[in-house]
């Protein structure tokens, strides 16, 4: 009877002193969407918190107030601001719905690794929200820029980063594990989505702004911003984040304009494409190939081309073939001669296909990478032409 | 303290039990003249208003009619009875008992007649609507069956309704249900057996089984608990249920409780037993495992396929009656990051002024659910408007639109009631619904965690459960892989062939091997 005394106590002690013990009533608390932080004033960051008025985002209820509360707190550990924004926030913030980290440029350029720690540690935030850089300002004054549908910035961009790069591919599609991937793997350095205010960034944090037609302000995806270590290096343009995705083959769909005869183009809408890297040492100079192989249809020509004969096809290829050869070598060209940066990861291409040799440049393998022979070969295939097969160009009186 | 000593002291004082008549087998007949045994009669019964007790003579001797009015076909009883008795004969005289049993075959052969010779027998012969008929100077009584067979007549049932499949049900008469399984199993082995419970109603209890195919253990181990019952009153086969059950603190029903014929007459015919009560249309099936609280006789009279699916669907209905409003619970208070942000910033909007916390929330709506429907149940037909009314106008729309509860509250509260109400046997969905309760108070505590403690405890007690030695989850758990044919999916009836493995019937297989149906061979090809 003892004996089983015993083992009932130790049972309810099992069941009832574990269990969920942050009871958090819908009630009482924010959810915070968005995080932005930027290089503090006299400490070390400014922690900016979204936190969302659900009551405004959903139709039924909303009354045309501001969508979310944007509050800024200075202090030298995020782990700590996350909590000290409670200074001027009535209700608890959860971070498990965070969905947007908005580095500011200037704290970008210092290095960012010491607060990643604790977004990866913290037991509330995911590790797979989207992180950006301000580029020309700070991350709070993103943060605060409303818009018609999502109303909330951090919303915005990450229903919009994803759709652009399913459908075009501007967005790297970098999260936070991707980042920190990037930092311990050898052979390749991190690369972020940038985005700034277009308009009046005064204008930006009012309702009257998601009230436009054209916004006075607006956070528009703008380029790529690549690293160095955890020091922001420098920015490519759009075209060159496409680029850096096929190299990555993470393209699902994309649209390239090809020049068919003087001052005419062709667009072509590319939707079935693989990239395969191939990378070694040979003599202490790397080699890389990248074979792209795509598919793709005609999506509007300038050109009076008779897509009814299957040379046109090929040839048509062939014009196309050539001008994503150069787009893409232009790119990796580019970061090779300003950055020295292997944002591409050849090098874990070259470790993972000639281990010996890489071993010995592991530690200077940017250099390596500065230097190296890169040949981009693509094969396009063109399968259709839309519903026509012939223009009407042609019968144009 | 004094207060609760003197109501121990109370529970401890023994009641003076009433004495045993029983033990005196009375005088007999012989030695009494009619005029004494009407007396003794008289007092037994307390000179109730429907007894009568008329004397005649006929066959050239003295007798006694005795017979309750109420209890008795009087328009039989004044036609044949009577009138055959009436007619003077001299060919036979009464003196012996062999004169009385030839008179009776001359006369009632074929109509059922008793003779009986002790007290207690007639007074148990005249309750069950017998007329009794006492000759001077005889020992034994003539008793004759006149019972008067009103009863309600077959309807539909009004549980377990089906849309394809037979309408009709059982009824209060015990008679008349023993007829609607033999109608449906015109089989000699179909055998019932009668036991008389309940020490003051004396109800008909009746158990019927197929010989040869069900298990005799089960058979006996019936026999034995129904022997056991000391108690005085059965009204309902609810009470022999109770009863009978190998446990009774659990919430799961361990025996099948049914209205339709054609179900327990399948179930028969796996090789389970049923358990007749008289004066209640619900017939008890035992052993009773899980699977069946959620497998219908209407599973078989459609598409394999289409009765597998609703089959599916009744097992998920009891889950989402089961545990919605406690996860309901336990997201909103614990678990906010398991739900996409629109969806919970949508909550958040519709809860912002709710003045309560989402448990309190959750048990005010489901107990004024239960409220409801207890007051949908019980309120006389012609008020049934009003609740409805009230109950969907006043409670639903009014609480959510004055800010009391939110709109998604009852949503949850909605399709946890109806997901309810698929449970084909009301007494099993009751269980869900108790247990639905406690789980919204532990998940309010513990979270998810806590409704996952709740649940491994409602399967590890499922578990412990037996129904007249038969594990509860078999044959889920002991896993039988043939049964399976018939637990989550229905197979096509030609390849059920086996019954129940777990009840260890006498005659394991229901029907040789025949494969399924094919078309006959096209012209010009070989048959196989």
């Amino acid at each position: 009877m003892r004996k089983h005394g015993v083992m009932f106590a130790a049972f309810l002690t099992a069941i009832l002193l574990s269990g969920c013990w942050d009871q958090r009533e819908l009630g009482e608390i924010t959810v915070v969407t968005g995080m932005a932080v930027d290089k503090g004033e006299d400490d070390k960051y400014t922690l900016t918190v979204e936190g969302i008025n659900a009551t405004e985002l959903n139709n039924r209820t909303a009354s045309g107030n501001a969508p979310s509360i944007v509050y800024s707190a200075e202090g030298n550990s995020l782990a700590e601001l996350t909590y000290r924004v409670n200074e001027g926030i009535s209700r608890h913030l959860i971070y498990s719905h965070m969905r947007t980290l908005i580095i500011g440029e200037e704290l970008a350029k210092e290095g960012i690794i010491d607060f990643i720690d604790f977004l990866e540690r913290n037991r509330e935030i995911r590790d797979d929200f989207n992180i950006l850089i301000a580029r020309g300002g700070k991350g709070s004054d993103v943060l605060k820029v409303t818009y018609q549908f999502q109303k909330s910035t951090s919303l915005k961009l990450h229903t919009q980063l994803d759709t652009m790069m399913k459908d075009w591919g501007g967005d790297p599609g970098v999260r936070m594990n991707d980042v920190i991937t990037a930092w311990t793997a050898p052979g390749r350095q991190p690369v972020m989505a940038a985005v700034s205010i277009k308009g009046d960034p005064e204008a930006g944090p009012s309702a009257e702004n998601m009230m436009k037609v054209t916004p006075d302000a607006l956070v528009i995806l703008d380029s790529l911003a690549i690293f160095k270590g955890d020091k922001l290096e420098g920015f490519l343009t759009l075209e060159d984040s496409r680029n850096y995705l096929w190299i990555q083959n993470k393209i699902n769909k994309t649209s390239i304009t090809v020049k068919c005869s003087e001052s005419q183009y062709m667009g072509l809408r590319v939707y079935d494409t693989r990239t395969k890297i191939k990378g070694k040492l040979e003599n202490g100079k790397a080699k890389i190939n990248i074979k792209i192989r795509a598919e793709a249809y005609i999506d509007g020509t300038h050109c009076n081309d008779q897509f009814d004969k299957a040379k046109t096809y090929k040839e048509s290829g062939e014009t196309a073939q050539k001008q994503i050869n150069e787009m893409v070598t232009k790119t990796i060209e580019k970061v090779q001669e300003e950055y020295g940066t292997d944002i591409f990861g050849f090098g874990e291409v070259v470790m993972r296909q000639d281990y010996q040799n890489f071993k010995k440049v592991k530690k200077s393998w940017d250099e390596k990478f500065a230097e190296a022979d890169i040949n981009v070969d693509t094969t396009l295939i063109i399968r259709r032409t839309g519903i026509r097969t012939k223009s009407f160009l042609n019968e144009v009186k | 303290m004094s207060i609760l000593k003197s109501l121990l002291k109370m529970r401890k004082k023994e009641y003076p039990v009433q004495p045993q008549e029983a033990a005196e087998t009375g005088p007999d007949l012989k030695s009494m003249s009619l005029e004494q045994l009407k007396k003794r009669i008289n007092a037994e019964f307390g000179s109730t208003v429907d007894l009568s007790m008329d004397e005649l003579k006929t066959e050239g001797k003295d007798a006694l009619l005795i017979y309750l009015k109420t209890m008795i076909d009087t328009k039989l009883l004044k036609e044949t009875i009577l009138q055959s008795l009436s007619v003077k004969e001299d060919g036979i005289e009464l003196t012996t008992e062999d004169d009385l049993k030839s008179l009776c075959k001359e006369k009632f052969g074929g109509a059922g007649y008793q003779l009986v010779e002790s007290f207690d027998d007639i007074i148990t012969a005249l309750l069950y609507g017998n007329i009794i008929i006492i000759f001077k100077d005889m020992e034994k009584a003539l008793s004759l069956s006149m019972d008067s067979g009103e009863d309600r007549s077959i309807t539909e049932p009004s549980t377990q309704t089906v849309i394809r499949g037979p309408k009709d049900g059982f009824v209060e008469s015990i008679s008349t249900n023993v007829r609607l399984l033999r109608k449906r199993i015109k089989n000699k082995h179909l055998r019932f057996e009668k036991f008389i419970i309940g020490s003051e109603t004396n109800t008909s209890v009746y158990i019927g089984y197929m010989k040869g195919i069900s298990n005799e253990k089960i058979v006996q181990e019936v026999r034995k608990r129904l022997g056991q019952i000391k108690v005085n009153a059965i009204f309902e086969s609810g009470n022999i249920e109770e009863l009978i059950a190998d446990k009774s603190a659990t919430p799961f029903p361990l025996a099948l409780n049914t209205e339709r014929p054609d179900s327990v007459a399948s179930n028969l015919l796996e090789g389970k037993i049923a358990i007749l009560v008289d004066g209640t249309p619900f017939v008890l099936v035992v052993p009773a495992v899980l699977v069946d609280f959620f497998s219908i006789a209407e599973d078989y009279y459609q598409n394999f396929m289409m009765g597998s699916f609703l089959r599916m669907i009744r097992y998920l209905s009891f889950m989402i009656a089961l545990i919605t409003p406690s996860l309901y619970v336990g997201i909103l208070t614990f678990h906010h990051e398991l739900l996409p942000t629109p969806l919970l910033l949508g909550i958040i909007a519709q809860r912002e002024g709710v003045p309560f916390p989402a448990v309190i929330e959750v048990l005010l709506m489901e107990v004024t659910f239960e409220i409801l429907r207890e007051a949908g149940v019980r309120m006389p037909r012609a008020v049934g408007q009003t609740v409805s009314i009230v109950g969907a106008l006043v409670i639903g729309q009014a609480a959510a639109e004055a800010g009391i509860i939110s709109n998604i509250m009852v949503i949850i509260v909605a399709i946890t009631a109806i997901a309810n109400f698929v449970s084909p046997t009301y007494s099993f969905a009751a269980a869900a619904r108790l247990l639905r309760f406690l789980l919204i108070i532990v998940s309010a505590f513990l979270g998810l965690y806590g409704v996952l403690i709740v649940l491994v405890f409602i399967v590890a007690h499922l578990s412990s459960l037996r129904s007249f030695g038969v594990p509860y989850l078999s044959p889920v758990a002991p896993f039988i892989i043939e049964q399976q044919k018939d637990v989550f999916f229905r197979f096509p009836i030609w390849s059920m062939r086996k019954r129940p493995a777990y009840l260890k019937s006498q005659n394991p297989e229901k029907f040789p091997k025949t494969g399924s149906p094919s078309p006959p061979p096209m012209e010009g090809e070989q048959s196989n």
